[in-house]
């Protein structure tokens, strides 16, 4: 993992969890546009974990694989969920469940972070 | 004919939302606590998986509208984080504070001990609009169309 990856991680997740929680104020239902945030948040996390395989593969750099890959698979698993409810779900409750997971990515991201640091 | 209100819409998402983000970090959590270290604490470990599967259940009995199912899971987790929780307390050895349900759930912000109690208030809500005519609804979402 590295510094500039998880950043841009955590200040997309932000700006979701922002533009989520301004349309539950709103009384609105997820848009599609946001599903296209999220799917950008799932194309930097799967960038992260390739460059962290490869890290891990080249470099001399430790760490508890099955705990760091549990989050990493764990990570990639919320915002498609919440994808799914949102097209099931069309009423402001979609916006709530789609804050709830981009601030859960958001944590996961933190967590990772100190699992790669042995923290 | 009894119709109840489905629990797995409206604001019952967020419960199921909040309840499967849990489902999914007690079980990977026991997974990997089985997997890699079980005989260092084994009733704490397997108690852990047993949590994650507990609320496994819940969320699809909340998503799925399985009301006795997700009446049992949720009164499991109640007795399961309070009894947990004490145990964790009192005994430290036997339960290192790596379960989901050890101190009251302090690892997960004690979402783990406050999630039943909603869980009950949700059930009990949803299931109290019975039979068939709305007219004594007084709930405007019901009926009012989402302008999105």
């Amino acid at each position: 993992m590295i510094v500039p990856v998880a950043l841009l991680v955590g200040v997309l997740c932000l700006a979701l969890a922002g533009w989520a929680a301004w349309f539950v104020v709103a009384d609105r239902a997820v848009v599609l546009r946001q599903l296209w945030g999220g799917a950008v948040i799932e194309a930097v996390l799967l960038v992260q974990a390739v460059i962290a395989a490869v890290m891990l593969v080249v470099g001399d750099h430790d760490v508890d694989a099955a705990l760091f890959w549990g989050y990493v698979v764990t990570q990639l698993i919320v915002l498609p969920i919440a994808a799914a409810w949102a097209f099931a779900e069309r009423t402001r409750w979609s916006s709530v469940v789609l804050l709830v997971a981009a601030v859960t990515v958001g944590f996961l991201e933190f967590r990772l972070w100190q699992i790669w640091e042995n923290l | 004919m009894t119709t109840t209100r489905p629990t797995g819409t409206g604001p019952g998402r967020l419960l199921v939302a909040i309840y499967g983000i849990l489902a999914l970090a007690a079980t990977a959590r026991g997974i990997y606590q089985v997997a890699t270290k079980l005989s260092d604490a084994p009733l704490a470990y397997l108690l852990s998986l047993l949590a994650g599967v507990v609320y496994l259940v819940a969320t699809i009995a909340l998503a799925t509208n399985r009301r006795s199912l997700a009446w049992a899971a949720v009164l499991v987790e109640l007795v399961g984080v309070i009894t947990v929780g004490t145990l964790s307390l009192v005994d430290v050895g036997e339960f290192p504070d790596e379960t989901v349900w050890s101190g009251f759930g302090a690892g997960y912000g004690y979402i783990p001990l406050v999630l039943p109690f909603l869980g009950i208030w949700w059930l009990r809500r949803t299931g109290r609009e019975e039979s068939g005519s709305s007219s004594a609804d007084s709930s405007p979402d019901e009926d009012a169309p989402t302008v999105g």
